[in-house]
């Protein structure tokens, strides 16, 4: 069972993103195609090709009519070209997406991970010494800006130590296969990995850690004790897997922060995911990229909430009662 | 909802750390003309100099007082911070509280639209806004604001929801409180806790926000960023400059946002449990 409503609300959400889209370039003063295709356009710019470009994007149309065009090419997988990289913007946001999804799907669960057991841990002897260092630490890693911490992560074991590499996701033209590429990928994943997943443990330990102060004050943990059952038992079994219910809620909404973190931490190690491109898209002036990143990031943080409203009633029996 | 906040705030050793922090960075920012020493943006011939008397923190690749950097980018922090919080609280507020108070359509239409920018990845909409027009530092705040306000709306529509129906307010629309009245002196007094808690944690956003955006170089190029500063160190990693440039910088920054986060985190067990979850932003 999932809502209507939070289909209502994905639907308005990507609409919102299309009209951004749309409607930021064909606002902007001066020559639309400029403000379409980016700076880079203008330079390989020809008669046939400047004619070809607005009648594909019906620019001599009125606006409702470009919306359609513009849309209509949407829906063939066309989100425009990019005249930077001389390609099309999916083929390149394709060609980059499997670094962030790799990036941010692996930091996504370290953190949720990591963050649940430290609040198991801390919720279970709130007020004691742990708890407490345990809780001021993770409050004030959470104010340190993701990109801050991957900084000092490459100063101190990239460039001081030596030990990870400095960028990329790759060791350019080293011909490795099998294990040996693995390990290769796993080197230059293992510090942007590291900054994004400490910048991000803090949100779900302290909502697993005040579920659990609550949780354990439960009968059925008072029955669980009476049973004689062992403190691991009673600590993971039957109070943590009731602490993780409103982290796993979150996890949808969480997971555009941290694709947003992911966004910084890749141009700190210039990592070739989205991020980093839509940095330098930023820097061409190569608006089709952007505006396709956007669309990207935007569609897979939609879905990833939707799959989140999906699995949450599996977990919580009493979501699918209650309705 | 009657919450002695000064109380919580100075009884909690963390709150009262992270107020004293703050305070602090406000009297630098306030007084960063005396205390710099330098003009922040006055370049000379003297690059990468270390640190020395004349200049505390050295000087950066166009000669510039790094410690004088520092100092002025705490204005730009707080002034962003300050102003996008007020903006984007009050935007909070006025959203969230006429829904509450209107409900009806117009409450089903504005919380889904809240809800839709909730979920909406900001940072690459500022982005794209950014890459048409360099913002100046008042675009760069009302742009902030106007991303800013949905996560607040929502609670405070739900806190005026469940304070539209205490009893203190249904006796006083018994004796004939007009609308304005009731809004003006019961409601919006018990609201104030929450609005304290949400211009918190915007300030946090929008302090971090700036930080971020100038690192990618969306900036006022008239106000000195610590975010820019860290930009511009990192590509000089290479030298070790980063220890006096790019470490003050980067730990000026997470400093104001502790301060700011350990602030927040004091107030928030004075709101209503049930919200918890919704302030950690």
């Amino acid at each position: 069972m999932f809502s209507r409503r939070n289909l209502v609300t994905y639907a308005i959400a990507l609409l919102l993103v299309l009209a951004f889209n749309f409607l930021l370039p064909r606002m902007m003063p001066g020559d639309p195609l400029m403000a379409i295709y980016g700076e880079e356009a203008l330079v390989q710019m020809t008669p046939e090709l400047k004619a070809n470009l607005v009648e594909r994007f019906a620019l001599d149309q009125p606006m409702w009519q470009q919306f359609g065009a513009y849309f209509g090419a949407l829906f063939r997988g066309d989100l425009g070209y990019s005249y930077y990289y001389n390609a099309p913007a999916f083929e390149v946001i394709l060609g980059r997406l499997p670094w962030t999804l790799l990036l941010v799907g692996l930091s996504l669960v370290l953190s949720t991970l990591l963050g649940i057991v430290l609040g198991i841990e801390s919720g279970w002897r709130r007020g004691s010494k742990t708890d407490r260092s345990m809780l001021a630490g993770l409050m004030a890693l959470n104010g340190f800006p993701d990109f801050f911490i991957g900084m000092v992560l490459l100063l101190v074991f990239g460039v001081t130590l030596g030990i990870f590499p400095l960028a990329g996701a790759l060791t350019p033209y080293s011909g490795l296969s099998g294990g040996a590429l693995l390990l290769d990928v796993l080197k230059h994943l293992a510090l942007p990995l590291a900054a994004l997943t400490l910048a991000h443990i803090a949100g779900a330990y302290l909502l697993t850690r005040n579920t659990m102060i609550t949780v354990v004050k439960e009968p059925y943990m008072l029955t669980a004790r009476a049973k004689g059952l062992s403190q691991r038992v009673m600590k993971y079994r039957h109070a943590g897997r009731n602490s993780m219910l409103p982290v796993i809620t979150r996890t949808g909404l969480w997971l555009g922060r941290v694709v947003t973190g992911a966004l910084f931490v890749e141009i700190v190690f210039s990592y070739p995911g989205l991020g980093y491109l839509a940095y330098e898209a930023l820097l061409a002036r190569d608006y089709p990229i952007i505006e396709g990143v956007l669309l990207v990031v935007a569609l897979f943080v939609l879905v990833a909430n939707f799959l989140a409203d999906l699995s949450y009633p599996k977990l919580d029996p009493r979501v699918s009662y209650a309705r | 909802m009657h919450v002695d906040l000064k109380k919580e705030l100075t009884t909690s050793g963390r709150g009262r750390l992270g107020l004293a922090v703050f305070l602090l960075m406000v009297l630098i920012a306030l007084f960063a003309p005396l205390l710099a020493g330098h003009d922040p943006v006055d370049q000379s011939r003297f690059a990468f100099q270390s640190p020395s008397l004349s200049h505390w923190l050295g000087t950066n690749h166009v000669g510039q007082d790094i410690w004088s950097q520092l100092v002025y980018g705490a204005r730009t922090s707080l002034l962003v911070g300050l102003s996008v919080a007020l903006l984007s609280t009050l935007l909070s507020a006025l959203v969230g509280a006429s829904a509450a108070l209107i409900g009806g359509l117009y409450d089903s239409i504005i919380m889904r639209l809240v809800d839709a920018l909730i979920v909406i990845p900001v940072l690459l909409v500022l982005i794209l806004v950014a890459a048409y027009l360099q913002p100046s530092l008042w675009v760069l705040i009302i742009l902030l604001s106007l991303l800013g306000w949905q996560g607040g709306a929502r609670i405070v529509r739900a806190q005026a929801l469940s304070l539209k129906e205490r009893t203190h307010v249904s006796a006083a629309r018994c004796f004939g409180g007009s609308r304005l009245y009731l809004i003006w002196r019961h409601i919006l007094p018990d609201l104030s806790p929450i609005l304290l808690v949400e211009f918190i944690y915007s300030m946090r956003r929008a302090v971090f926000m700036e930080a971020g955006l100038a690192f990618l170089g969306i900036a006022d190029p008239n106000m000195v960023s610590w975010g820019m500063m860290m930009r511009e160190a990192l590509d000089f990693s290479y030298l070790n400059v980063w220890l006096w440039w790019l470490l003050p910088a980067g730990a000026a920054l997470s400093l104001t946002i502790v301060s700011v986060t350990f602030v927040g985190y004091t107030l928030e067990p004075a709101m209503e449990p049930r919200l918890r979850g919704e302030v950690y932003a």
